[in-house]
C-alpha cells in the first residue's frame, strides 16, 4: 500500500499571545463586525454586531460561575423555562439571572412543571411520580416578549421524501402535467391525463394511492365544474383540549378562578347541537374538579358574522379573556374584509393572550398551479404521516381523518372564490398579519415545547412527528417538514400575560 | 491565541447549552436539546446553487438523511418531481456526512450542519448525504454505526448517484467529532462487505481510551471543554459497563484490530491543536500509517474546535483547500481543466517572483 503523507500546519496568529488562556480569547475585528452577525444568522443565532462582545463577556461570565458550581447545579438550570434560544443576548442574559438569582421573588410559575401539568390530564396515567429536586431556587423570570422582526422574504420548500418508488414518481409527474393543463386551460389535454392519472392511481398502494385519488377528484371536478358541497367543518373542535386546561386551573396554587367558556361553531347538517354537548360534557368535568364553570355556544357560519357585543364580554379589570383559534383564521380569507373584521373584533376584546394554530403551508398563492405543487406535497406528507407502521388495522379515527383531508384537497384544488375557504399560509404570513394588526409575540417556551413532545409521543409514539421551536411559536411536523404551526399574541404595548401562558402552554 | 469574536461566541454557546443538557446521572434532557438546537428546514428551491430534500431511508428506525445537490445550469429550479433526477457528470463525488455532537448532541437538520454541507457540496461539485443518525444515550453502541452502513447501502445502490464514467456511485466518508469516528466506522463494515469507499475525511473526529494522554491533561477544562465532558459522552455511548478501550472509542488501543493488509479508503485526518483529545486523533494517524495505510494529517495549531463553522479564519480556508484536494483528486480532468490548472500555477510562480523582486 502505497504510503503517502504530508503534514501540514496552520497557524494563523501569534503563539506569543497564547500565554495568557483567560485573557482575551477572541480578537475584535471591527471590519468584519457586520459580516459575523450575519454568519450567526445564517446558523440560526440573531445577534446584532454591536452586541457581540457583550454577549461574549456574558458568556465567559456564566463559564466562570458554572465552573464553581457543584455539577449538579449546572443542569438543574435545563428545568428551568427557556425562550427563544434564536435572541442569544436574551438567552444568556435570562441564564445569568436564573444562575446568581434574581432580585425578584421565586415564582413557582416558572419551573418547568409541565411534566406534572401533563399528568393532570385525565387518563394519562403513564408518568411516574417526579423526583422533588432538592430546592434549587425557582426565581422569576420574564417572558421575553420582544416582537421579533419578520423572516427572510426567499421562500422555502421542505421536502421530505419516503424512499420512493418508481412508479411513485410517474404519478407526480402525471398528477403535475394535469394541474399545468388545468393552468393552461388546455382542458382537453388536462381530461386526458386525470384519466391516466385514475389508472396508475389504481397500481398504487398505501398513502400515495389515496392521495393521488383526492388529488385526481379534485382536479376532475375542476375541470368539469361540479364543484363539491360545501365544505363542511368536522368541527374538529369537540372540546378535546379544553379538560386539560380545567384540570390545571383546578390545580392553581390559591384556588382556581372562575372558566367561563365560549365556543363559536358552524350549523350543524342534521340539526345536532354539538356545541352544547361539548357544553355538557365540559360543566360536567368542571363539577368534578370543583371549578366554578359557564358554558356560551354561538352558532355562526363565519367567525366574520359575530359582533364582539354579542359575546358579552365583562370589562378586563373582571375578567380575563383568553381567544383560541385552531384553523379558524385562514377561511376567513376567502371573504373580503374577513380577516380585518374578525381580528378588530379580537382586540375589541381586549384579550390577554390570544392562540393561534394553522396548517404551515402555502395554499393561498395568486397562481393555481403553484397552489397544486405546494398542497401536493404538503398532504403528501400528511397522508404518509398517518401511514403509521401499517400493522395495526386503519382504525374509524384514521378514515375520518383521511377523509377531512381528503375535503380540504377538494376544496384548495376544485374552488375558487368565496368557496375556497382552506387559504392556508405559512406562519411568516400570519405573523406578519398580526403584528400589523397590532398584536405582539408571546413566546412559548422550553415547557410547552416539552409537552408537546411528550404528547406526541403518547399518542402518535414512533411514527415520526416532531416539535420545532421557532422564533417563539412551536411547529409540529413530520420529521422534517412542518405541518402545523402554533403561536401565541397579546396586545402590543400591554403585560404579557405570562402565567396564562403557563396554563395555556 | 486569538479566534475571532463570532466563533467564540458560537462555541462558548454550544458549550453552555452542552454543559445544561448533560445530567450527572448519565441522562440527557432531550426535549430541551431539541428546543434549544436551530434548525432548518430542506429547501427545494437552490440558495448559492444548492438545494436540499429529506429521505426516508428507513422507516422502522425513523432513518432521515438529507440530500444536497448543485443546481444546474439547465435546471436551476429543480422540480420537485425530479429531485432524484440521475447526476449528469463523468464524475460525481458523494459524501456521505455524519454530523458531530459526540453521538448525543445535533442533527442533520442543525442549522450549523446544514451550513457546513451545502458549503461542502460548492466546494467539492459533490452530492452531499447527510445522515440523520439515532444519538445517545438513548441509543448506544452500535446504532450510529448501523444507521450509517444502511445510509451507505442506500447511497451505493441509487442509480441516480452513479457517475456516468462507470456507472458506479462514488463515495467519501465525512465527519466531525463522532461523525468522524463513525466514518472510520463505517468504512471499516464497507471493505467487509466489499463496497467501495473512495476516502475518509476526518474533521476533529471523536476517539479515547482508557489513558489519560498528555494533551488531556494539559488542556483539559482550557477551551470550554473538560475531560469530564469527554467521559461523559464515552459512557452514554459505549455499552453499559465498557471502558474507552473498547475498539469503537479507541481503534488502535488493546481491543483493536489490526488493518493491515486491509484495502482501507485514504484519509485526510485534520487536528485541531487546542482540542484536548488531539493525542488520541495523532494516535488514530499513526495507527492507520503503521497499517500501512494512506493518511494525510492537517494539524491546525491554533484553532479550537468548531473552527470549521465559521468562514472567517485561515483555518476554515486551509482545510476546505484540502477537503477539495482530496476528493477531486479522483476526478478525470478535462483537457481544458488542466490547461488553467497551469495557466494558474504560472500566475501564481509569476507572482511570487514579483513579489520576491519587490521585496528584495
Amino acid at each position: 500500500m502505497k504510503r503517502d503523507h504530508q503534514e501540514i500546519s496552520g497557524s494563523g496568529s501569534n503563539p506569543a499571545e497564547s500565554s495568557s488562556i483567560k485573557g482575551k480569547l477572541w480578537e475584535e475585528d471591527p471590519d468584519a463586525g457586520g459580516m459575523d452577525d450575519e454568519l450567526l444568522a445564517v446558523l440560526g443565532y440573531k445577534v446584532r454586531s454591536s452586541d457581540m462582545a457583550d454577549v461574549a463577556q456574558k458568556l465567559e461570565m456564566l463559564e466562570k460561575v458554572m465552573g464553581t458550581a457543584q455539577e449538579d447545579g449546572i443542569s438543574q438550570l435545563g428545568d428551568t423555562v427557556h425562550f427563544n434560544p434564536s435572541d442569544l443576548s436574551g438567552w444568556v442574559q435570562n441564564l445569568l439571572i436564573e444562575f446568581n438569582g434574581s432580585t425578584t421573588t421565586p415564582d413557582p410559575n416558572f419551573n418547568d412543571d409541565s411534566e406534572y401539568d401533563l399528568r393532570a390530564i385525565p387518563g394519562v396515567a403513564a408518568y411516574p411520580p417526579v423526583k422533588s429536586d432538592p430546592g434549587l431556587e425557582n426565581t422569576r423570570k420574564r417572558a421575553k416578549t420582544e416582537s421579533s422582526s419578520s423572516s427572510s422574504s426567499t421562500t422555502t420548500r421542505p421536502v421530505v421524501l419516503i424512499d420512493s418508488q418508481e412508479t411513485g414518481v410517474r404519478l407526480v409527474h402525471t398528477l403535475m402535467a394535469c394541474a399545468e393543463a388545468v393552468q393552461q386551460d388546455n382542458l382537453k389535454l388536462a381530461d386526458a391525463l386525470v384519466k391516466h392519472i385514475g389508472l396508475l392511481a389504481s397500481s398504487q398502494t398505501g398513502a400515495m394511492r389515496k392521495v393521488a385519488t383526492y388529488f385526481a377528484e379534485a382536479l376532475a371536478r375542476r375541470i368539469y365544474r361540479i364543484f363539491p358541497p360545501d365544505s363542511l367543518d368536522p368541527s374538529y373542535n369537540e372540546g378535546m383540549q379544553w379538560p386539560a386546561l380545567m384540570q390545571a386551573l383546578a390545580l392553581r396554587p390559591g384556588g382556581p378562578p372562575a372558566f367561563r367558556l365560549t365556543g363559536i361553531g358552524p350549523p350543524q347538517p342534521d340539526d345536532t347541537d354539538a356545541l352544547q354537548q361539548v357544553g355538557w360534557k365540559l360543566a360536567e368535568l368542571a363539577e368534578r374538579i370543583g371549578i366554578e364553570f359557564e358554558f356560551r355556544g354561538f352558532v355562526a357560519n363565519s367567525l366574520a358574522d359575530l359582533e364582539p357585543e354579542m359575546l358579552d364580554i365583562r370589562p378586563p379589570e373582571i375578567e380575563v379573556v383568553a381567544v383560541n383559534a385552531v384553523f379558524e383564521l385562514h377561511p376567513l380569507l376567502a371573504r373580503p374584509g374577513g380577516i380585518e373584521k374578525v381580528v378588530s373584533s379580537i382586540k375589541a376584546m381586549k384579550p390577554k393572550i390570544v392562540t393561534v394554530v394553522e396548517q404551515e403551508a402555502n395554499h393561498n398563492g395568486p397562481v393555481f398551479l403553484d397552489r397544486f405543487t405546494e398542497a401536493l406535497h404538503y398532504y403528501s406528507t400528511l397522508f404518509d404521516s398517518l401511514e403509521g407502521s401499517g400493522v395495526a388495522p386503519p382504525s374509524q379515527d384514521l378514515a375520518m381523518s383521511e377523509l377531512y383531508l381528503g375535503r380540504q384537497i377538494c376544496n384548495v384544488v376544485a374552488c375558487e372564490g368565496m368557496d375556497r375557504v382552506e387559504r392556508h399560509e405559512p406562519l411568516t404570513q400570519w405573523r406578519t398579519r398580526m403584528e400589523t394588526a397590532g398584536f405582539s409575540p408571546v413566546h412559548l417556551g422550553s415547557n410547552a415545547y416539552k409537552q408537546a413532545s411528550m404528547l406526541l409521543a403518547l399518542f402518535a409514539s414512533g411514527d415520526g412527528y416532531r416539535v420545532e421551536e421557532n422564533n417563539g411559536c412551536l411547529m409540529l411536523g413530520w420529521h422534517t417538514r412542518p405541518l402545523i404551526a402554533t403561536s401565541a399574541w397579546r396586545l402590543a404595548g400591554t403585560e404579557s400575560g405570562s402565567e396564562l401562558t403557563q396554563e395555556l402552554s | 491565541m486569538a479566534v475571532s469574536l463570532s466563533t467564540w461566541v458560537l462555541i462558548s454557546n454550544f458549550k453552555l447549552a452542552y454543559n445544561l443538557l448533560r445530567r450527572p446521572d448519565g441522562t440527557f434532557n432531550r426535549h430541551l436539546a431539541e428546543f434549544l438546537d436551530r434548525k432548518v428546514p430542506a429547501n427545494a428551491n437552490p440558495v448559492d446553487g444548492v438545494f436540499s430534500f429529506d429521505v426516508l431511508i428507513d422507516r422502522g428506525t425513523s432513518l432521515l438523511s438529507r440530500i444536497y445537490r448543485p443546481a444546474t445550469a439547465e435546471e436551476p429550479q429543480p422540480n420537485i418531481a425530479e429531485l432524484e433526477k440521475p447526476v449528469t457528470a463523468e464524475v460525481v463525488p458523494v459524501i456521505i456526512f455524519f454530523h458531530g455532537g459526540s453521538f448525543a448532541h445535533s442533527s442533520a437538520n442543525s442549522a450549523i450542519y446544514d451550513t457546513l454541507c451545502r458549503r461542502l457540496v460548492s466546494l467539492c461539485k459533490a452530492v452531499v448525504v447527510s445522515v440523520n443518525y439515532r444519538r445517545a444515550p438513548e441509543n448506544r453502541y452500535p446504532c450510529a454505526y448501523d444507521d450509517g452502513w444502511t445510509a451507505l447501502k442506500w447511497v451505493n445502490s441509487r442509480p441516480w448517484l452513479q457517475s456516468q464514467k462507470d456507472s458506479k456511485v462514488h463515495i467519501y466518508l465525512a465527519g466531525d467529532s463522532s461523525g468522524g469516528n463513525i466514518a472510520h466506522h463505517v468504512a471499516l463494515r464497507a471493505i467487509e462487505s466489499g463496497i467501495d469507499v473512495l476516502g475518509n475525511i476526518l474533521l476533529n473526529p471523536m476517539f479515547g481510551g482508557q489513558e489519560r494522554t498528555e494533551s488531556e491533561k494539559r488542556l483539559d477544562g482550557k477551551y470550554c471543554v473538560t475531560l469530564r465532558d469527554w467521559d461523559w459522552y464515552w459512557r452514554a455511548y459505549l455499552p453499559e459497563g465498557e471502558d474507552r478501550d473498547h475498539p469503537a472509542c479507541n481503534p488502535f488501543g488493546p481491543n483493536g484490530r489490526s488493518l493491515e493488509g486491509i484495502k482501507f479508503p485514504k484519509s485526510l485526518v485534520v487536528v485541531a491543536g487546542l482540542d484536548l483529545i488531539q493525542d488520541w486523533q495523532l494516535a488514530y494517524v499513526e495507527g492507520l500509517k503503521k497499517a500501512g495505510q494512506e493518511v494525510k494529517l492537517l494539524y491546525m495549531e491554533q484553532a479550537t474546535i468548531g473552527f470549521f463553522l465559521l468562514p472567517n479564519s485561515n483555518h476554515f480556508h486551509t482545510v476546505t483547500d484540502e477537503i477539495s484536494k482530496f476528493v477531486s483528486s479522483d476526478c478525470i480532468k478535462t483537457i481544458g481543466e488542466r490547461i488553467m490548472q497551469c495557466i494558474g500555477a504560472l500566475l501564481c510562480v509569476d507572482y511570487v517572483c514579483l513579489f520576491k523582486c519587490f521585496l528584495g
